[in-house]
């Protein structure tokens, strides 16, 4: 009973990072109906960041996270601005390939700064937890479920009463509408993407906490953050948290408490999970109809 | 606006357009045919009648992977050129012809004779994507290109996991000694049946209904088109075709395993040749995949090299993309000159 216990926690925890990277992946997609596939390498950019405000600097990650996040802002910005914008009126698989391009070259101008060695953050809390009732909470894991869960409210009070949160609604609804009452739209498409990146730079942070990362490591995150997305849904940013954490319930719970299925397993797992959600409920659990 | 690949761009060329077009086809067949003819300078007969040899082993290499490109950019703009759908996990298909026909052939498993091995493999992808197809091409946009996408990975993690096909291993088809010009010959022999398959679709019922479906579904549909039927054909085709290409990997290669029957590099590669070239029409995905793979195996290099040409890469993609959407084979035969004009045109119809 306390094992199951102790992996239902451990899933929700893990979920933690799946709602930050899924936040601005859906934000991306739902307004400007781009499947981000550099986000994984925004993601390992903000990461590297973390690593190297923490390891010049002696900057303690979760501090770091308003520069990190600031950073992949601007560049994020500029992407859109200068590239993304260029084919957003395209068939779709064009967005696809630039998106997958750009992640190419994030990932080899990262391997040429980096190599590809194993890079961790590791501050003095590390490795330690609250243990109750013989349930384990690692500090890092609980910090970073909190600091999603703060995210996801901060980009959904934005996106609900802000000015500019208006506008980018307004232009998810009915672009050629949000252009005729006034809205820029390259400008609003580059802060938009600017605030998905901004999104990706808090994830990276608080997996540089959890795992070491190399250029490589935002992969499997693209691919997670699909699953997260399809099954919350899209739209909502209480759809991606709900898809988030559920997500890492069932992935931990799946290989830990099923016999014959282990660590292996895993992208099978997620993507049984996001083929049987799309065939049978695209909108997801919780999103606007398709 | 360009909502569809190919269609909307679609030129009618003039006379003059007519008359380059077809001599550009001959000097283009021509050149294939040399290509072809040439590595049989390497066989005994040649060598007894003193004639040169004329490529090395490694060009034969080079020829039979382009030729494997051919299939999968030609039967992935299938779905993604003709029908309009953006499939974006076409490699589950080659992956999937090449394990059935590694199955197939393995002496500890069915021992069937190599060219039965290839020639039932591609069932076994047919089957899965008219399984897959039914649900999932009812999905549209990026929906639909995720899915695929999903299907693909999972497939290859599910394969990896498998003790029988191998496990992480995978599997090891017993080699075929000198067997060089077999499979280049075999591979070119499977991209004509891709090419031809095309070609006699696009002038068919079947074409004209994939092509109604991409520019307007629901018209295509009241006009009598069998929607569900006419995209999971298309979607079928594409996977038997890509299958066939897998199979013949796996025997040529003698090895498959799933970072090679389901590459994530293949999988975006097939999809940059036929934009490249010209997605939607007969032969862009087969000079995308020529001059893309050459330029891949020209950029081919260890440790830092390999670094840059993956930046090269990314930095071509999003260049083609953003200028050339309409692919290379637009300004041969069709009315477009290269020109700065046109890139600012192209530019202008997809940016806001």
């Amino acid at each position: 009973m306390t094992l199951l216990v102790q992996q239902l926690v451990l899933g929700l925890l893990i979920g933690g990072v799946y709602v930050a990277v899924g936040i601005g992946f859906s934000l991306v997609w739902g307004v400007l109906n781009i499947v981000n596939l550099a986000h994984g390498g925004l993601v390992i950019i903000g990461a590297y960041l973390t690593w190297l405000l923490f390891s010049a600097f002696k900057i303690d990650p979760f501090l770091s996270i308003p520069i990190v996040a600031a950073a992949l802002f601007g560049i994020g910005y500029v992407l859109q601005r200068l590239l993304i914008n260029r084919v957003i009126r395209a068939p779709i698989f064009f967005t696809l390939l630039l998106t997958f391009g750009v992640n190419l070259v994030i990932i080899n101008v990262l391997l040429l700064l980096f190599k590809s060695d194993f890079r961790s953050v590791t501050p003095s809390y590390s490795g330690s937890g609250l243990s109750l009732g013989g349930v384990q909470l690692p500090y890092i894991r609980v910090a970073g479920l909190a600091v999603a869960l703060l995210l996801a409210g901060a980009v959904a009070l934005f996106l609900a009463r802000s000015r500019v949160g208006g506008a980018i609604q307004a232009v998810g609804a009915d672009r050629d509408a949000a252009q005729l009452v006034g809205v820029n739209l390259r400008h609003v498409y580059a802060l938009t993407f600017g605030i998905g990146a901004a999104c990706a730079g808090v994830a990276g942070g608080l997996i540089s906490t959890a795992q070491a990362i190399t250029p490589s490591a935002g992969e499997p995150y693209t691919l997670q953050a699909f699953v997260v997305v399809i099954l919350g849904g899209l739209g909502r940013v209480s759809a991606t948290v709900v898809g988030g954490l559920l997500f890492g319930v069932v992935e931990t719970l799946a290989q830990t408490m099923v016999p014959g299925l282990g660590a292996g397993w895993a992208n099978a797992i997620a993507f049984a999970i996001l083929v049987v959600v799309l065939a049978v409920r695209p909108r997801g659990l919780m999103g606007r109809p398709v | 606006m360009p909502g569809s690949p190919g269609g909307s761009f679609s030129t009618r060329p003039d006379a003059g357009g007519r008359r380059l077009r077809r001599v550009l086809l001959a000097v283009f067949a021509v050149a294939v045919l040399l290509v072809l003819i040439a590595p049989l300078s390497t066989t005994d007969q040649a060598d007894s009648l003193g004639l040169p040899v004329l490529v090395d082993k490694s060009q034969i290499r080079i020829l039979t992977t382009i030729a494997m490109f051919v299939v999968m950019a030609t039967a992935w703009n299938l779905v993604g050129g003709l029908t309009g759908y953006g499939a974006f996990g076409n490699v589950a298909f080659f992956g999937l012809g090449a394990y059935a026909c590694a199955v197939l052939v393995d002496p500890h498993k069915l021992h069937l004779p190599m060219l039965a091995g290839i020639a039932l493999a591609p069932i076994v992808p047919i089957a899965f994507a008219v399984l897959v197809g039914l649900p999932l091409l009812r999905l549209r946009s990026h929906y639909f290109s995720i899915a695929t996408l999903g299907t693909a990975v999972a497939v290859g993690e599910v394969v990896k996991n498998v003790e029988y096909l191998g496990g992480a291993n995978g599997l090891f088809p017993p080699i075929v000694r000198r067997g060089d010009l077999l499979f280049l010959y075999l591979m070119v022999a499977v991209a004509a049946i891709a090419v031809g398959s095309v070609y006699l679709v696009l002038r068919s019922r079947f074409g004209y209904g994939l092509i109604a479906i991409r520019e307007n579904e629901d018209a295509a549909a009241v006009l009598g088109v069998n929607t569900t039927l006419y995209k999971v054909a298309a979607f079928a085709l594409a996977a038997g075709l890509t299958g066939l290409a897998g199979a013949v990997f796996a025997v040529w290669n003698s090895f498959i395993n799933q970072e090679l029957g389901f590459s994530l590099d293949f999988n975006i590669q097939m999809i940059l040749m036929a934009v490249v070239g010209g997605a939607g029409t007969l032969f862009g995905p087969v000079l995308g995949a020529i001059l893309l793979e050459l330029l891949l195996q020209a950029l081919a290099g260890q440790g830092t090299v390999a670094v840059y040409a993956q930046i090269g890469l990314g930095l071509l993609l999003a260049v083609t993309v953003i200028f050339v959407p309409r692919g290379l084979v637009d300004f041969f035969g069709g009315s477009s000159r290269l020109s700065l004009g046109y890139l600012r045109r192209t530019l202008r119809e997809t940016s806001v």
